[in-house]
């Protein structure tokens, strides 16, 4: 069963700032600003490529990433409401 | 980022071999995390009320301590009636009009525009401790 698909907000409407490790995203169309550590970025970027689930994220993330811990889908669905209750990802 | 049990941000890189066959390339590590670790903090605007009450805030020329004074056009304050200089104002203006003026040089509405310059020229003399400093030094700030 496919799980929920989602995208990203455009990379026009989120100005991104590294800083020592973390990362801060500034959406213009809110006006808010988020600071976001690993893998957050990393899951915004990878939801850029197109609309994915869990599992089709997870396979795009390893294309660049080794993991460390925890992989489940549970853990990329923690990341992912986060970053939809921040309104910097939507169900697609 | 509340996370404590050891599943914070993995910055390291490593080399990495894959099918016993070395990799050039260094791949990063990515820790997903545990479900109860946050990554996102958010801020919320509340600088967008900020930004409204400064631009309502109001810089009173001259300020009530020197009421009569006027303003020379290097924006000093002068005595009652000094040939040159523009008179008090009326009214004190506005964060808006205060920033509009000394940004694009526009005269507030009701304003002699001969003497809209001495007093943009009394605004940024302004110091600590005046009439309308604190009003002025929040138009300063950068959004």
């Amino acid at each position: 069963m496919a799980g929920a698909r989602y995208i990203a907000e455009p990379e026009s409407e989120v100005d991104a700032v590294a800083l020592d490790g973390l990362t801060l995203l500034f959406h213009t169309p809110s006006g808010m600003t988020h600071i976001v550590a690993a893998p957050a970025p990393e899951i915004l970027d990878a939801l850029r490529g197109g609309p994915a689930d869990a599992a089709e994220l997870i396979r795009r993330l390893r294309l660049r990433f080794d993991f460390e811990g925890n992989e489940s889908e549970a853990a990329i669905h923690a990341r992912l409401d986060e970053l939809e209750a921040a309104g910097l990802v939507r169900r697609a | 980022m509340s996370g404590s049990d050891n599943q914070g941000p993995v910055g390291g890189e490593r080399e990495a071999a894959e099918g016993g066959r070395f990799v050039p390339s260094r791949r990063a590590v990515l820790v997903i995390g545990a479900a109860a670790a946050s990554t996102v903090v958010t801020v919320r605007p509340a600088l967008a009320q900020t930004v409204g009450s400064v631009l309502n805030c109001e810089i009173p020329i001259p300020q009530p301590a020197a009421g009569g004074s006027y303003i020379s056009p290097q924006g000093e304050l002068v005595a009652p009636g000094t040939p040159g200089a523009a008179p008090p104002l009326g009214r004190p203006l506005r964060g808006e009009e205060v920033k509009n003026l000394l940004r694009s040089g526009t005269t507030p509405a009701g304003v002699d525009p001969t003497s809209a310059q001495a007093y943009a020229n009394y605004i940024r003399r302004l110091q600590a401790g005046m009439s309308g400093f604190t009003c002025y030094a929040s138009l300063q700030m950068p959004r």
